[in-house]
């Protein structure tokens, strides 16, 4: 008997010991929510209609191009809707020729032929789906490098939902939300720049090359693979050329990146590939070097980037290239900013509600339960012990109504310790010994315990799940507070129990 | 100390006036949501609130004059925690649907809220109030040295934190600011009398879908409550749960009409806290209802009434000393926890005692009724 209560007290040290050690000291350790520590939250809607649209006026261009080639001259073409292209006055002696064009070209587009010298190409309802999916993820992933780029520390960026056009940011400590909506909006910086020579292992070898010294026109950009490049410093191209890149195949098959540039960059574009064939050129974003490909022949408007990628290094690559110009517009849905003081004052009055709710509930259980009052008290300190222990080790923040869950817990969560004692008196009344009554009293009870928790614990689950940001941390601590308070006081009051009574030869009186 | 010894109340006698007043509660807080609509937040139907502290008291109707003069008549304004200095503003849904239109919003009131002096003034200068702790670096780095004026924005960012709003350049003198960047600050801003704590905006379309999640978690919720029990007690046990949490979420929502608490996420919450409040009483009472079973078979009478009300009578010192300690801990959370916190520990406040009425009153009483209709049969286990 008495070993077991030493082993139990060992846990229970342990327990403590570590919750104690995951939050101490708070200010380090405990990551506080937005709304207590000032900040930013974003909801950003994607317009996915715009990447809709952009796809559906490259495709315009290109069909007029490929109409050009082969001298089929029609009236009009233009764009309707968002995933309509519209065809107007195909000779009629060319409307096989026309058919034929279309068929072998355009097979992202339901098309049903020409009539009366009329036609719609119509994009494929999987296509779109395609698109707009694609335009969040990109969208998603610029604003992630942007919001890294400016340095705020945990920031939460993510979408709403699996296949929302949502996103959600959240900026912890932003004060600045002008700066912020401008950086959400703002265009990454993505160059093209010749490659002078390297790779190189260490930046120092790179140097030495040019005698420690680097002419004013070169640079040495980090490669994101591995090593060193010295560049040309002018870029020839940048992102503000870059129309859009996608992932597609080469003439062998094989994954490639295609991208188009603008009229500009075209023609910077032609001018720097014809001159260069055989060289490399490294595509750099924000000063790191994505990929050094060769330039195999002179490059117009648009071009393809071969190498030995695989599938997804296409894709990431394409992605990369994309990330320089926000796929589709972005709207801001939902902004809250909090102040700094008004996180602090909230702070503030927390602690005090807490402070207080503590104080009250332990008055009144040592005054209505005397020794035993004490040793549910003891069980409710270490509740919040284990509650913010659990906190900081899930790196879970701690919210203004993540706070309301704890005073909440405060008063709930003594109810297991109400429920025991309730039960150890009525065994006393029925006239069983102190030792019995406390076993026959925690056995009971237990049943219940668990049945009343575990509901409350599925309510709080579906809270979670429903939550953003402050409603989650809510959802968080009410859970954790219910697991502790079941182990506090079911086992830690037990074990109390046990050192004050088990073991003494005879006990008369308990006092509860 | 022992507030109940051997209590021995027939509760079931009272159940048909208990299901009127709960019913009368339900229609009446039905008739007139469905009427008149909630005290909806910003979050449910999209809008702009800015929560803002002045440098002195101003009287709320003077704000709400201001503001109907400059078109938003129909802003609603809160003074925090009864202060004459600090207010939240929310103006729903102007809907031009123009973008960052509640930067414009917050803009105009706060232009409007000014003294016409400084409305002068800030056409010139920027409002040290309103500049946020790096655009004072900026604007002090311009002739200072970049890591003093990080200091110097970092230390007044302080005061601002702890003091909500600056009142004079002296504050800053004695809270160590040396002269000459303050000088410097002199010249280039201005001490104005407002300052903004908080904007949010939400956008028309986030409210519809919240409002949809929120009726869809609370569903599942009692269906997940449902499962539960059913699995645990009997089907039957189940279905007067469920109907008791339907009661405690409407009876809730009575009462957040008829006290027009603000409407918002933290309101959800609460409910589906109250939801789980509410079946944890309604069970302990089921579970000693189930312990009683196997001695109440054994009797003659085989009364299930008089099962329930033992039940109850014995767990009943249990359910008042639980809601006592949650009611105390709401209360201080209600009293001293703020202003944003305010409407949820109310709401909280009601469910509880809501929650615990029904676990005798809903709960137990559904099952006496059951027991009329079908007799013992699904009731026994």
């Amino acid at each position: 008997m008495k070993r077991k209560v030493e082993w139990k007290l060992i846990l229970i040290l342990l327990v403590i010991g570590f919750s104690i050690y995951f939050f101490v000291p708070p200010s380090k350790k405990v990551k506080l929510g937005l709304d207590l520590k000032g900040g930013m939250h974003l909801v950003l809607q994607v317009v996915t209609d715009d990447a809709v649209k952009m796809e559906r006026d490259q495709e315009i261009l290109r069909l007029k191009s490929l109409l050009e080639d082969e001298g089929i001259k029609v009236g009009n073409i233009y764009g309707k809707g968002i995933a309509t292209i519209a065809v107007e006055g195909v000779p009629s002696e060319r409307e096989r020729d026309f058919d034929a064009l279309i068929k072998a070209n355009f097979g992202n587009w339901e098309y049903s032929g020409v009539v009366e010298g009329k036609a719609e190409l119509n994009l494929k309802p999987k296509v779109i789906t395609a698109i707009r999916e694609n335009a969040v993820e990109e969208a998603l992933e610029t604003i992630r490098r942007r919001v890294d780029e400016f340095g705020i520390a945990e920031p939460v960026i993510q979408r709403q939902g699996l296949h929302g056009d949502k996103i959600v940011v959240e900026l912890p400590g932003v004060d600045d939300p002008k700066r912020v909506r401008a950086l959400i909006k703002n265009t990454a910086l993505l160059e093209l720049k010749l490659v002078k020579d390297g790779p190189f292992p260490t930046k120092e070898d790179a140097l030495k090359k040019y005698g420690g010294k680097l002419p004013e026109d070169l640079q040495i950009l980090p490669s994101r693979g591995q090593g060193y490049y010295v560049v040309e410093r002018a870029a020839a191209v940048t992102g503000r050329d870059l129309k859009t890149a996608r992932r597609c195949v080469d003439k062998y098959n094989l994954p490639a990146v295609c991208f188009q540039l603008n009229a500009e960059g075209a023609r910077k574009f032609e001018k720097v590939t014809s001159q260069n064939v055989g060289r490399q050129l490294a595509i750099v974003l924000d000063n790191v070097i994505e990929s050094a490909p060769s330039i195999r022949s002179t490059i117009f408007d648009s071009g393809i980037i071969e190498g030995s990628f695989t599938g997804e290094e296409a894709h990431d690559l394409a992605l990369i290239l994309r990330t320089g110009s926000l796929p589709a517009s972005i709207k801001i849905i939902e902004e809250r900013t909090i102040g700094p003081s008004l996180g602090a004052d909230s702070i503030r009055k927390g602690l005090k509600a807490s402070a207080l709710a503590l104080v009250l509930v332990m008055l009144f259980m040592i005054l209505y339960y005397n020794l035993a009052g004490v040793n549910a008290t003891i069980a409710l300190i270490m509740n919040m012990i284990i509650i913010f222990g659990a906190l900081s080790l899930f790196r879970a923040a701690l919210t203004l109504p993540g706070i309301a869950g704890i005073v909440l817990t405060i008063g709930m969560s003594v109810d297991a310790n109400v429920l025991i004692f309730e039960r150890i008196r009525e065994e006393l009344r029925n006239g069983k010994s102190p030792i019995a009554a406390i076993d026959a009293g925690f056995a009971r009870a237990f049943t219940t315990i668990l049945d009343a928790n575990l509901t409350t614990i599925i309510a709080a689950i579906f809270l979670f799940s429903f939550g953003t940001g402050p409603i989650k941390g809510f959802a968080v601590t009410l859970i954790i507070g219910i697991i502790a308070s079941i182990f506090t006081a079911v086992f830690v009051s037990k074990t109390i129990f046990e050192l004050l009574y088990f073991g003494k030869r005879k006990v008369e009186k308990i006092s509860i | 100390m022992e507030i109940f010894r051997n209590p021995r109340i027939n509760f079931l006698k009272a159940k048909y006036i208990a299901f009127l007043i709960s019913g009368l509660i339900i229609i009446a807080g039905l008739i007139f949501i469905n009427r008149n609509g909630l005290n909806y937040g910003i979050d449910f139907v999209g809008g702009t609130l800015i929560q803002m502290k002045f440098s002195h008291s101003v009287k709320i109707d003077t704000i709400r004059k201001e503001l109907k003069k400059a078109g938003f008549g129909s802003a609603v304004i809160q003074a925090v925690e009864n202060s004459s200095d600090e207010y939240i503003i929310r103006v729903e849904k102007i809907g031009t649907g123009e973008e960052e239109e509640h930067l414009k919003i917050a803009k105009k009131i706060m232009n409007v809220l000014m003294p016409p002096d400084e409305r002068k003034l800030a056409t010139e200068k920027n409002n040290l109030n309103t500049l946020s702790e790096s655009e004072i670096k900026d604007l002090l780095a311009k002739s200072f040295p970049e890591e003093k004026a990080t200091i110097w924005a970092k230390k007044i960012g302080e005061i601002k934190k702890e003091k909500k709003i600056i009142r004079s350049f002296e504050e800053l003198l004695e809270a160590g600011i040396p002269s000459a960047p303050l000088n410097y600050l002199k010249e280039k801003t201005f001490i104005g009398s407002i300052s903004i704590m908080r904007v949010e905006y939400v956008g028309p379309q986030v409210g519809k879908i919240l409002r949809h999640k929120a009726v869809l978690a609370t569903i599942w919720a009692l269906l997940g409550m449902l499962i539960y029990i059913a699995f645990r007690f009997k089907f039957l046990y189940g279905i007067s749960a469920v109907l008791t949490l339907a009661h405690d979420v409407l009876v809730t929502l009575a009462f957040i009409y008829f006290l027009k608490i603000e409407f918002n996420l933290q309101i959800v919450a609460a409910i589906l806290t109250i939801v789980g409040y509410s079946i944890n009483d309604t069970i302990v009472v089921f579970d000693r209802v189930r312990e009683n079973m196997p001695a109440f078979r054994k009797k003659k009478d085989l009364n299930f009434d008089n099962l329930l009300n033992s039940s109850i009578n014995q767990t009943i010192s249990r359910t008042v000393l639980t809601s006592g300690t949650t009611l105390l801990a709401l209360l201080a959370l209600y009293l001293f926890g703020g202003e944003v916190i305010r409407g949820f520990a109310l709401t909280m406040l009601i469910g509880v005692i809501v929650g615990t009425y029904s676990s005798i009153y809903q709960s137990c009483a559904w099952l006496s009724i059951w027991n009329k209709f079908y007799g013992l049969k699904g009731l026994l286990k």
